[in-house]
């Protein structure tokens, strides 16, 4: 089976956060014989994300081994040499044998255990939809406090999805948002749906509910569109009575919908 | 560098988030159009020909650009190599689009970003860390000064 190797290790080399990294010593692994046995090996080993790799020393520049940390239970092991703080990475695939490693002390032990069983993709996005989905609460719940008519329809900054904070970007490489803050000098209420949320970020929550320059104390203020419905309402008004009165004549003469 | 492939492999029966029969064509210069099942697990793109049960091979996903490609397809290549394409034909404009947005979410260093994204909001917004109530406010990988390195 292949797999685009050289990408992969170029990402174990590069400059993107390392979640974990120590020397750790191993014992087996694929190619080695199964029974653990003698001091093994002692190599540097760097977790990224759900991928553990591991290296000769800390100045080597190609990974030897690779793990990937999905479908895996983390446990506490018995090492063959007393003195380790052993480990072991299962998976409950047919085939696979557990990864038998040891850490120097009990609180390296502690911390790998500890990185490694919630390293998952899985977990990791479990947790994005949990603050995902509190941020939304605390948008609604600040959209409601400030303005009990403000419908979460016509709110500024609707919460989207994460994908719409990458639009543009390459895949887990910019890390740079090129957004220019346009969201500053337009219009509040009228947001088209597609604007993404780090747009919106920016200008920071709290200052694009309670800024935009308007007084706090006048809510209906802070956002165009309801200034333009209500002022729009003054206008309709008129423009039907005056409409009545000029018992549809001069229809070159009719105002604008919009002032 | 070393790897199981049994692991992997295991790896690819997983749920897919999105599965289809693609004409893929590999980067190789004379490669030609085949038809594979492509499956997106995680952050491996797996393909397999379509009368087999283990995978011809698997895409790691990190770092890679997704790109549009005419007619209907799309491309992946790695920041290493950019001239080094994978292309991908769908049959509609429709599906190319639904696979470019998944690959573009299908990586750890998006999900990461997109964490600290809404921890900072949060916390902006409500003064409290929520990741305090998993008991991870402390790692290294969910700090902001994490994403800067």
């Amino acid at each position: 089976m292949k797999l685009n190797e050289r990408s992969v290790a170029h990402y174990a080399l590069s400059n993107s956060p390392a979640d974990h990294r120590g020397f750790l010593r191993t014992w087996g692994g694929p190619g080695t014989p199964p029974t653990p046995s003698g001091t093994g090996r002692r190599c540097w080993f760097v977790l990224k994300g759900n991928l553990l790799f591991s290296f000769e020393s800390r100045e080597a520049r190609a990974p030897l081994g690779l793990v990937v940390l999905e479908g895996c239970t983390v446990e506490l092991a018995e090492a063959p040499v007393p003195e380790e703080f052993a480990f072991t990475i299962c998976f409950n695939a047919p085939g696979v044998r557990p990864y038998l490693l040891a850490a120097d002390g009990p609180a390296a032990q502690e911390a790998w255990v500890k990185v490694l069983s919630r390293a998952s993709f899985g977990y990791m996005r479990l947790v994005v939809r949990e603050l995902e989905n509190q941020l939304r609460d605390a948008r609604q719940g600040l959209a409601l406090h400030r303005h009990s008519s403000w419908k979460a329809g016509t709110s500024p900054c609707k919460t989207q999805p994460p994908d719409q904070l990458s639009r543009g970007l390459e895949n887990g490489h910019t890390l740079s948002r090129d957004y220019s803050p346009m969201g500053l000098v337009e219009a509040g209420g009228s947001r088209p749906a597609g604007r993404s949320l780090a747009e919106c970020e920016l200008q920071g929550a709290a200052s694009l509910l309670l800024g935009r320059g308007q007084s706090p104390v006048s809510p209906e203020t802070s956002c165009f569109s309801t200034l333009h419905d209500w002022y729009g309402q003054e206008i309709l008004e008129l423009r039907r009575g005056w409409q009545q009165r000029a018992r549809g004549s001069q229809p070159k003469c009719e105002q604008q919908d919009k002032p | 560098m070393r790897y199981n492939e049994k692991e992997l492999q295991a790896l690819s029966r997983q749920p897919a988030e999105l599965a289809a029969e693609l004409g893929m064509r590999g980067p190789k210069k004379g490669s030609v159009v085949k038809r594979r099942l492509v499956k997106l697990v995680v952050n491996f793109l797996f393909y397999f020909r379509t009368d087999e049960a283990e995978p011809v091979g698997a895409l790691l996903l990190e770092h890679c650009r997704v790109a549009q490609e005419e007619p209907s397809g799309f491309s992946i290549s790695f920041i290493e190599d950019p001239e080094r394409k994978y292309h991908f034909e769908c049959y509609s404009e429709e599906q190319c689009q639904e696979w470019m947005g998944a690959l573009r979410r299908a990586s750890y260093e998006f999900m990461r970003r997109s964490l600290i994204f809404y921890r900072n909001e949060i916390q902006k917004m409500t003064g409290k860390d929520p990741l305090e109530q998993f008991g991870i406010s402390e790692e290294a990988r969910f700090q902001l000064s994490g994403v800067k390195a």
